[in-house]
């Protein structure tokens, strides 16, 4: 008995080993990880792991590769590696030709003349010309396809083919945005479409740098060097693998092993941590997303314009984006971020907290008044809801902090058929310009045409003049012209504060320091043309 | 057991058609417009009017479940609103991940819970059972995702021995494997080291050490085949669980698998993605509950089935 006694316990050893093993490595070694940026054990050298190949971890799925249909930041990303548009954009957002080699615009706005490069060729083999341009027009306007890209060139009227390599578009009225909207055309092979049809989405077919390899829905999506690249010199590396990896400890852990050599977005809270190791490289820039709270102008007390002006006053936005966002921002300083076009400063709004008691006053709300604000149930939200709550409170505003999952919180708002049966008061949310033009930032948000449900005005904002310039400033010819009108737009939209301006975020990504070439894009999306593996 | 199992498969029929009619009834309860979330937040009320019409939202519901269910029975699971893929490809797609792993941390939790169960049992106050206790217990208490980033940090990023995620290869699936059946093998060791002590205290154990059988064929033939019973009940529902996917373990691990598929598909109702995949669980459950039952007589020859 003895000696089956022993058995019993070596055998129990042997599983407590095999199991505890890693729980004992687990407590050994983990206060080495968090301090282990220094070189030591096993982890990457400085080269490459993956060779000429680039991994880029995403924090989300693609939805679809048909860049006509595509709407979130991830699947433009990988629609742009494969895709490119007659126009497009640089780092800061501004425009730029890409397959126009010139343009021209006539005098009353309505005709763009665009001369194509020449010898450019699609992943097929096909060559792109002038046919193609109005092909995929075409698709895009065609109301049975229902595309997402539809109401961009819904002012175009005729698309002419003079010969291969020049284009005339004629607008049905002046557009001061299609430029922009152009830049989100991107150009699909129509021997591809033709062959794919609805399944285009699966088999992209472009110019880009980068051919279609593979896309595992969920997974990965694989493009490889296009080595009939228009551009001499382009691209320098072999292949891009996009990975989605939505949680951000993961994504920081594939950037340290050197699994991923690029992640975005970089976690906020990761970025002091890793600042420190000499093999990672950190970029942070400005972008387009703003962030502000709606006040709902039609709902009292919020119809007083002194009351909105207060809640203002009342915010520290340095504190703002010191709390919520890790101190990587800046304050909004008008209603749209200073690298959307035609972005105008303005002056103001410092944090007052007596002058926004004074304000409350004189509106007739001494002792403050109570008010609900409502946003999505992501953390970040919700400590942004808090932080506003506790700020408020100072001025004697109690905020009720009501926090909603995403569809439930978009048919709160958007079931409202009228002003008068509207029950938001105060919305914290962002919006970002798709394609980077002040319309985009203006028009869905401040005309009065664009209530809910018919588009995101929930500040529920009327201002004759601004509905005036905004159709004005978009049947503007001249740039300047635009700029000034825009600049009165956003200057009113300031002073009438229908919303509490608060802060403008920061797109961080992360990569190792072998990698050139890879950025983020003001508006969120990952850009691998001129990617380079320097080993 | 032949007819019992055939009868029992046909009434998955029934079954299955109660639950596609709640499953379609919660589902379009809940509040939120598929046709908005899929247009956009930029998007104009035409376009989310024609997203609506092109997607049958604005029949009347029955007449939605009606065509719903007439492609159901031509195997046509139809195509995803949010991403227009079809939803068959997408399932097979994710399918694979969740078995793998729903295989591989069952196996292992079941093999070292149902041991240490024993030796804790047999060992009974003793280190060995304070030892598999402590185990048990520090498994059950560790959250998932806290072990699954701890693995992570130290087996991928300090010693480089795994990857930190993805289904590149086997060995991706080992840290995921580990997280998500540590619980398991946890619960398992608590519930074959209870049922273990039970049989213990029978009398034919008591017969068969009397008899002089050596003390593994007491304990391994006639103590454990007669606990198993709980053993399989447990690990069986269990197995059903894991077959969902588990959106946690597939978040930090980048699994592609169908938990995390089911959590975007809420998040945009995706109402044809979340009918099929719910379908597919009732489906795994009644299937996993009817071989748990078939298993039971396997172990127990006292158990029949009777088919009336």
């Amino acid at each position: 008995m003895k000696f089956k006694g022993k058995a019993w316990s070596m055998l129990m050893l042997l599983v407590i080993v095999a199991v505890v093993a890693a729980g004992c490595g687990s407590g050994n070694n983990n206060g080495g990880a968090n301090a282990g940026t220094d070189g030591k054990g096993t982890k990457p050298a400085a080269g490459s792991k993956n060779g000429n190949n680039v991994v880029v971890g995403l924090n989300a799925n693609f939805i679809t590769l048909d860049p006509h249909n595509a709407g979130d930041t991830n699947s433009i990303s990988g629609a742009r590696s494969m895709y490119e548009g007659l126009m497009g954009f640089d780092e800061n957002m501004s425009l730029k030709p890409v397959l126009a080699e010139s343009y021209s615009i006539s005098d009353d706005g309505l005709v763009y003349t665009i001369k194509l490069k020449q010898g450019v060729k699609f992943h097929d083999g096909t060559d792109f010309n002038s046919e193609a341009v109005k092909i995929n027009i075409a698709r895009i306007q065609d109301e049975k396809n229902n595309l997402r890209m539809r109401k961009s060139f819904a002012k175009v009227a005729t698309v002419e083919t003079p010969d291969a390599n020049t284009v005339v578009i004629t607008l049905s009225e002046p557009y001061n945005a299609f430029l922009n909207k152009l830049a989100m055309g991107l150009m699909i092979s129509p021997a591809a479409l033709e062959k794919y049809g609805e399944k285009i989405g699966q088999n992209p077919v472009g110019t880009g740098p980068f051919k279609f390899k593979e896309w595992v829905e969920g997974d990965r999506l694989v493009v490889e060097k296009n080595a009939d690249y228009w551009q001499a010199g382009l691209p320098k590396v072999d292949s891009v693998t996009f990975k989605p990896v939505p949680e951000n400890g993961s994504r920081t852990a594939m950037l340290k092993t050197g699994e991923a050599d690029f992640i975005y977005p970089m976690p906020t809270e990761q970025v002091n941590l890793l600042e420190t190791d000499k093999n990672i490289v950190i970029d942070k820039t400005d972008s387009t997303i703003v962030r502000y709270v709606t006040l709902n102008t039609m709902k009292k007390p919020f119809d007083d314009v002194k009351v909105r002006q207060a809640i203002n006053y009342a915010i520290d936005k340095d504190a703002f984006i010191k709390v919520v966002k890790s101190g990587l921002g800046s304050a909004l300083d008008s209603s749209m971020s200073s690298k959307t076009q035609y972005y105008s400063k303005q002056e103001g709004y410092g944090y007052d907290l007596e002058k926004a008691k004074q304000l409350l006053k004189e509106a007739g709300y001494p002792e403050g008044f109570s008010a609900e604000i409502w946003g999505e149930n992501d953390s970040e939200t919700m400590k942004g809801m808090q932080f506003l709550a506790q700020q408020l409170a100072l001025a004697g505003i109690k905020l009720d902090v009501k926090s909603m999952e995403g569809a439930t919180l978009s048919d709160q708002i958007n079931s409202a058929k009228t002003p008068e049966e509207a029950k938001i008061q105060m919305w914290f949310v962002s919006w970002s310009p798709s394609s980077g033009d002040a319309d985009g930032a203006t028009r869905g948000l401040f005309s009065s045409e664009m209530f809910p449900p018919a588009g995101s005005n929930t500040a529920y904002y009327k201002n004759d003049n601004v509905d005036k310039w905004i159709a004005e400033a978009n049947k503007s010819i001249d740039a300047n012209n635009a700029k000034s009108i825009y600049a009165d737009i956003q200057k009113q939209i300031w002073n009438d504060a229908p919303w509490a301006f608060l802060g403008v975020d920061q797109v961080i990504s992360g990569k190792r320091s072998y990698l050139e070439g890879v950025k983020v894009y003001p508006d969120g999306s990952v850009n691998v043309r001129e990617a380079e593996v320097k080993q | 057991m032949g007819r019992y199992a055939l009868q029992r498969l046909l009434g998955v029929i029934p079954l299955l058609f109660v639950v596609s009619v709640l499953v379609f009834m919660f589902i379009h309860l809940i509040p939120g417009d598929p046709a908005r979330l899929v247009a956009g937040k930029d998007a104009t009320l035409e376009e989310i009017n024609g997203i609506r019409e092109q997607l049958g939202l604005n029949d009347p519901l029955w007449r939605q479940y009606i065509d719903y269910m007439g492609n159901l029975f031509k195997g046509d699971l139809g195509n995803s609103i949010r991403s227009g893929l079809p939803v068959s490809e997408m399932l097979a797609s994710r399918f694979m991940p969740t078995i793998w792993l729903t295989i591989f941390s069952m196996v292992w939790a079941v093999i070292i819970g149902v041991l240490i169960g024993i030796i804790s049992a047999v060992k009974r106050n003793k280190w060995p059972d304070h030892v598999g206790m402590i185990t048990a217990i520090s498994g059950i208490s560790v959250p998932g995702f806290w072990l699954g980033l701890v693995l992570i940090q130290v087996f991928s990023v300090q010693l480089g021995w795994f990857p930190t995620g993805g289904v590149d290869s086997w060995s991706s699936y080992v840290l995921p494997s580990l997280t998500l059946g540590a619980g398991i093998m946890s619960m398992l060791a608590r519930f074959s080291r209870t049922s273990m002590l039970e049989s213990m205290r029978e009398d034919y154990i008591r017969t068969g050490r009397a008899k002089g059988l050596h003390e593994f064929v007491v304990v391994g033939r006639h103590a454990l085949r007669n606990s198993l019973i709980q053993v399989v009940t447990v690990a069986g529902l269990q197995f059903g669980f894991l077959l969902g996917g588990s959106v946690m373990v597939e978040t930090v691990f980048s699994i592609p698998g169908l938990g995390r598929l089911l959590v975007d598909s809420i998040a945009f109702r995706d109402y044809t993605v979340i009918q099929a995949e719910l379908l597919l669980f009732a489906t795994e459950f009644i299937l996993i509950n009817l071989v748990v039952d078939l298993l039971y007589g396997v172990l127990n020859p006292k158990i029949r089935f009777d088919s009336n």
